[in-house]
């Protein structure tokens, strides 16, 4: 999926955040954003994705101005924080069969087993770990058969091992041409995955580099 | 010769009223439940009882209207009830625009208008009994006809259709909004159908359980299972559990001790809960012990 972003600029009320971001991105192509806590990543990732409204600048997902896309199709989301209501039980495999519209099917096996998920597919989410369920949020991302990821700092709290998995995933999706967005602190993890890097600051000015 | 009393299963057999009522109960005590379990995790508690209350001024305004017309036009109170019970859901988002802090302040204040509007169109309408207006308030199950009992099943099977064809995007919807919104779904449309779903249900069971005990009914079998319950179909299986025992031994407890049916049936409910909190709580004590 393309992006295009063109003079973004987004404020808390006295506070700048965005100031007039502007990015391109073809299908395939995999940008991560940088800077310290603050600095408007998560903003920039919620403003992509209508969850913020975009005040001052435009953004279009293939050429669609996305104040037109009444529904998003094939855009996966990683959040930072997920606001679950953790006190209704609710399983691991409940969470997902419920992202996956259609019925069960291979693809769906596929993205569990991608991700190691089956050992801890039963179990309440409240029981898991922090890195189980980071794996279990990838995957419900994966579920909706993205053109167009975006994850917010996804390698917060995981191990080495899923950490890994993660890697091999996003490896194999930039093959088939899915744009990725990744905001982290840990650039190590996307080094040879970047195509392109967006650094923000604090006075909400930003810097992209190849 | 010695008369002896009917029994319960023998009444059920005879007595149509007691029969309509019971398989009234059953269709309650399947989708008060299931409608409480959307209604708790959107966290529309309140909400429930607030359209119960506005529901009843429609109530009141229909039996008002209906004497007034009664020449003219034919008006079912219950179906006054309905709409005034769905526009309560749009006035209550009105009113939320004016307050930015307390939003929950449009509900005291459309709570406060049923009631009001409850007691003004009971004093206007002529010749309203009190066993009518208490009916309302506490139920009269007992009262319900062939009519309430189809009304009831349709809207109880139309209520499971929907419930089946969009389960998924429900329990999406349910635990992450944002997703849910993200992957496609229509959360605008659907939480307008899970309102409009919520204001029939009340309406139609405000004659049956009144307007005081339809929040027992959604809400307290839903709160006993969470405590237990491991995953979302099976906490729901749960509370439709209890609230199917606390329905079906209320109708024989107040058939046997000549109780008011409604509010056996809500105390048996909020037994079942104490005897949940209990055992969570011993089980936990338990837990902590043998770990130590």
């Amino acid at each position: 999926m393309q992006v295009r972003v063109n003079n973004l600029t987004f404020a808390y009320t006295q506070k700048l955040i965005l100031n007039d971001v502007s990015f391109n991105l073809e299908s395939g192509e995999f940008l991560t954003l940088v800077g310290k806590n603050g600095t408007g990543k998560s903003t920039l990732i919620k403003c992509l994705l209508k969850i913020l409204k975009v005040p001052d600048g435009t953004v279009f997902f293939d050429n669609v101005d996305i104040n037109a896309i009444k529904l998003f199709k094939n855009v996966g989301y990683v959040p930072q924080k997920v606001e679950f209501s953790y006190e209704f039980p609710i399983t691991v495999s409940e969470i997902l069969t419920s992202a996956y519209l259609k019925v069960k099917d291979e693809y769906f096996n596929k993205v569990i087993n991608s991700l190691g998920i089956n050992p801890f597919y039963r179990d309440n989410i409240n029981n898991l770990s922090g890195g189980q369920f980071q794996k279990v949020m990838i995957a419900r991302a994966l579920l909706n058969h993205p053109q167009l990821l975006i994850l917010d700092e996804p390698t917060v709290g995981i191990d080495n091992e899923s950490m890994l998995a993660l890697y091999e995933v996003l490896e194999k999706l930039k093959e088939k041409k899915v744009t990725i967005i990744i905001s982290t602190h840990d650039t190590d993890f996307s080094k040879d995955l970047s195509d392109y890097y967006l650094e923000l600051n604090e006075v909400g000015v930003f810097r992209i580099y190849k | 010769m010695i008369l002896t009393a009917p029994s319960f299963i023998e009444s059920l057999i005879n007595f149509e009223p007691l029969r309509y009522a019971l398989i009234a109960g059953i269709c309650i005590g399947f989708i008060a439940p299931l409608t409480g379990s959307v209604v708790i995790i959107r966290r529309l508690s309140f909400i429930a009882d607030t359209l119960s209350h506005f529901s009843l001024a429609g109530v009141t305004v229909g039996i008002f209207l209906s004497k007034l017309l009664s020449h003219v036009i034919n008006i079912n109170p219950i179906y006054m009830g309905v709409l005034f019970s769905i526009g309560g859901t749009f006035i209550i988002e009105l009113l939320r625009g004016f307050y930015k802090n307390y939003k929950e302040l449009s509900m005291t204040i459309l709570l406060s208008m049923g009631v009001a509007l409850s007691g003004l169109f009971i004093a206007l309408t002529p010749g309203i009994s009190t066993s009518y207006t208490t009916g309302l308030l506490f139920g009269s199950i007992m009262s319900v006809d062939k009519n309430d009992v189809l009304v009831t099943l349709i809207t109880s099977a139309l209520i499971l259709i929907f419930t089946a064809i969009f389960y998924k995007q429900i329990v999406s919807l349910c635990f992450d909004e944002t997703h849910a919104r993200i992957s496609g779904i229509n959360v605008r449309l659907l939480q307008l159908a899970i309102t409009v779903i919520l204001a029939v249900v009340i309406s139609v069971f405000l004659e049956l359980v009144g307007v005081l005990l339809i929040s027992a009914l959604l809400i307290v079998p839903v709160s006993a299972s969470i405590l237990i319950g491991n995953s979302f179909r099976q906490t729901i299986t749960t509370a439709i559990v209890f609230s199917e025992i606390s329905i079906i031994t209320g109708f024989y407890i107040s058939f046997k001790l000549v109780l008011p049916i409604g509010s056996t049936v809500a105390l048996l409910n909020i037994l079942i809960l104490a005897g949940v909190m209990l055992f969570v709580r011993i089980r936990k004590r338990y837990v902590k012990k043998s770990e130590t």
